[in-house]
């Protein structure tokens, strides 16, 4: 392992920016914290644990263009755009939004493959940052995930030790960054080592004491057909405005569409974010099969807690990273259905 | 608010033993300490559940829209926000009196949990009560009492109707609280003394942050239209890219769409996931109307007609009086 002092990291960043495009939790002004193009003088936020849109719009973007289309005469001419071009770093991604990455693999990388999304996972190198201080909207462990603990699949796993991050890199493309940034980062001791094992301690007993510690899906019980016709899905839908805020702000969400600009003569072909939450998802030639709001909330619900795991080996397509909680403008929320549906523990 | 809170169980469980209603819109609380959420309650027994507190920010109006078509009747708490939605959904002939009983209710002020995060107060928050302008956050450990200006909603700070402007029954008493038009555009005269190129920079950079998640439209009670340009594929704009002409066009649409029928309720802005601020959009075009037509405030009054569907012959002619149309 190695140690990386805070008094560092600039230089740290300096060296990345160099030959990669560095993605950085930035705090605006007066604003919130979002992951954006690292610039000296950004203000760099890693205290905050959850940024207001989740990082997914890194591997996902909320817009992508496939393809440019234009007519010459009689001529139809095609040009493949898209994908990502540059290599890149994502520095400071939290163990819930790290999972929601392997959760989106899942979707685009079994067959058939998403090219454009497999380019943009094999271009980037992933650091986490483990959460020292968990807040009240996470649940994360709920589905499993250790926010203290190293996550699985990233390149190279942090923790805020005060004044240094602790460094351990994971996989073959985390072995290389660190090895570029030999002269700036250090040997970690082994009492650094055991002062980690303490901190992760310490988040186990912080974790314990969370109001939603109690959350656990594995205890909704009923078969897919009993979930499906649950009394709570008219109860609460009824509340809800039909937003897109939950699944623009979810880690996991990943619904798209695809959409043409048409600009007469010449356009382009574009994918872009979709919600089940919207009046024209689902719609088809013959109509929409889901019409009213309690379909498509249930949709929402159903997708991340049943269908998802059915088809995953019971894997939940959620990381309990609240944000859908923080930005509901009704306080509905998936906390709320788990509940209802006899999601708790004892 | 605790004793109205009483008093708001007990209206409700009157209204539906009596059979004056058969539904009730109201709040209740969920998980945390500023968890509210809106509920209907068709059972007596369940109208324990209740609550108001100073998270009820939500609007319940808008609710009534979709509701309306299956219930008879329903009674409905709303605020004084909340009231001014009301009479232009009335006046928009969104929705029939006839079939709503309000109960009215002074309102204090909401609390906006994210003033109370960034103040560091919300750890091992059990409960805020309010009453007046003063809270009570209770931990384990104990109580402490703070002035609740501070914490207040943005919306809420610029509030001029806390007392319901249309109601069937008063639950407590009015409120009273000194508001002025000058506050209330101040943000507007920051915006109109930058230039051309610097205004439109900033809106550019605002509305770059905007998701098209459509809290903004949804929550809003002007925007009470059975279909939405927006949503209708068949017209083509739907506009789901993320790029700077389709955010300002949606803005722009929306920002025209609502003139003269947004009431101020504030809650574009509060829902807004990114913080985009919305009210400005809405406040430049307001102070627009007053400068031009004279005072007039959308929803006080459900009867009256708004001066951009009137006209009079000594109308100002706006690229003439008002500024000579400039930029
Ligand atoms: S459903 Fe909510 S808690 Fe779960 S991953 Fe999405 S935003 Fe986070
Ligand atoms: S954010 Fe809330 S109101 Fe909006 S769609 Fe999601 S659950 Fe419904
Ligand atoms: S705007 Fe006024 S009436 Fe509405 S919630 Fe705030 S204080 Fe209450
Ligand atoms: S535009 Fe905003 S302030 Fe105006 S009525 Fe709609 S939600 Fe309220
Ligand atoms: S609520 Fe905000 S992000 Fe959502 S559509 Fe409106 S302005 Fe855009």
């Amino acid at each position: 392992m190695k140690k990386l002092a805070k008094s560092k990291l600039f230089e740290v960043w300096s060296i990345i920016a160099k030959e990669h495009e560095l993605f950085v939790p930035v705090e605006q002004e007066g604003e919130s914290v979002n992951f954006s193009l690292w610039q000296e003088g950004e203000h760099v936020n890693l205290d905050h644990l959850k940024t207001n849109v989740s990082p997914k719009q890194i591997v996902f973007p909320q817009t992508e263009t496939y393809l440019k289309f234009k007519t010459t005469g009689k001529k139809l001419s095609l040009e493949n755009v898209g994908g990502k071009q540059a290599p890149y770093v994502l520095f400071g991604v939290r163990p819930c939004d790290a999972q929601s990455f392997a959760l989106i693999d899942n979707v685009f990388l079994t067959e058939p493959v998403d090219r454009f999304y497999e380019e943009r996972r094999n271009k980037g190198i992933l650091v986490s940052l483990a959460c020292s201080n968990p807040e009240e909207t996470c649940f994360c462990q709920a589905f499993g995930i250790t926010p203290g603990e190293a996550p699985q699949g990233v390149d190279v796993a942090t923790w805020d030790m005060g004044t240094f991050l602790l460094w351990k890199p994971q996989t073959a493309k985390g072995e290389s960054l660190t090895n570029q940034l030999n002269g700036v980062l250090e040997e970690a001791l082994a009492q650094d080592e055991q002062d980690c094992q303490e901190l992760q301690q310490d988040i186990q007993q912080k974790l314990k004491d969370l109001p939603l510690a109690k959350i656990d899906p594995k205890q909704i019980t009923g078969d897919l057909k009993e979930i499906f016709d649950a009394k709570i899905w008219d109860e609460y839908s009824s509340r809800c405005l039909g937003c897109g805020s939950c699944t623009y702000v979810c880690p996991t969400c990943h619904c798209y569409d695809i959409r043409d600009f048409d600009g007469g003569k010449a356009g382009e072909r574009f994918r872009c974010w979709d919600s089940c939450m919207f009046s024209e998802f689902t719609l088809m030639a013959h109509g929409n099969p889901r019409k009213t709001q309690k379909e498509k909330f249930r949709q929402r619900f159903m997708h991340k807690l049943v269908y998802y795991p059915n088809n995953n080996e019971g894997v939940y397509a959620c990381v309990g990273c609240g944000r859908c909680m923080d930005k509901c403008p009704v306080n509905m929320n998936i906390v709320k259905v788990i509940k209802k549906l006899g999601g708790e523990k004892a | 608010m605790e004793k109205i809170a009483a008093k708001v169980r007990e209206v409700a469980k009157q209204a539906l033993a009596s059979g004056a209603v058969t539904k009730i819109l109201g709040w209740e609380t969920g998980e945390f300490w500023y968890d509210a959420s809106p509920v209907f309650i068709t059972d007596e027994k369940a109208a324990d559940s209740l609550i108001w507190d100073a998270f009820c920010v939500t609007n319940l109006s808008k609710y009534l829209i979709k509701e309306l078509k299956t219930t008879q009747k329903i009674g409905v708490f709303l605020k004084g926000c909340d009231s001014l939605a009301f009479n232009q959904l009335l006046k928009d002939h969104r929705i029939d009196q006839e079939q709503v009983v309000i109960y009215g209710l002074p309102c204090p002020g909401m609390i906006d949990p994210e003033k109370v995060k960034k103040a560091g107060l919300h750890q091992g928050l059990l409960k805020v009560k309010r009453s007046g302008d003063e809270l009570t956050f209770v931990t384990a450990n104990g109580e402490k009492k703070v002035s609740s200006r501070s914490f207040d909603y943005d919306k809420c700070l610029r509030c001029r109707y806390p007392n319901p402007v249309v109601y069937q029954e008063l639950i407590g008493e009015e409120i009273v609280r000194e508001t002025s038009n000058e506050d209330r555009f101040a943000d507007v005269s920051a915006l109109e003394n930058l230039s051309p190129e610097e205004r439109y920079d900033y809106w550019t950079k605002q509305f770059s942050k905007c998701l098209r998640c459509n809290a903004c439209r949804n929550v809003c009670p002007a925007c009470s239209c059975e279909k939405c340009v927006f949503d209708n594929v068949a017209a083509g704009i739907s506009g789901k890219a993320t790029v700077d002409s389709e955010e300002q066009f949606f803005h722009i649409i929306r920002a025209y769409h609502v003139a003269g029928r947004c009431v101020d309720c504030g809650e574009c802005s509060r829902v807004c996931p990114v913080g985009i601020p919305l009210h400005k959009l809405n406040h430049k075009i307001m102070k627009d109307m007053n400068e031009l037509y004279g005072t007039y405030e959308a929803g006080v009054d459900g009867a009256d007609k708004s001066p951009l569907v009137t006209y009079t012959l000594d109308d100002t002619d706006p690229f003439d009086g008002h500024r000579q149309g400039e930029k």
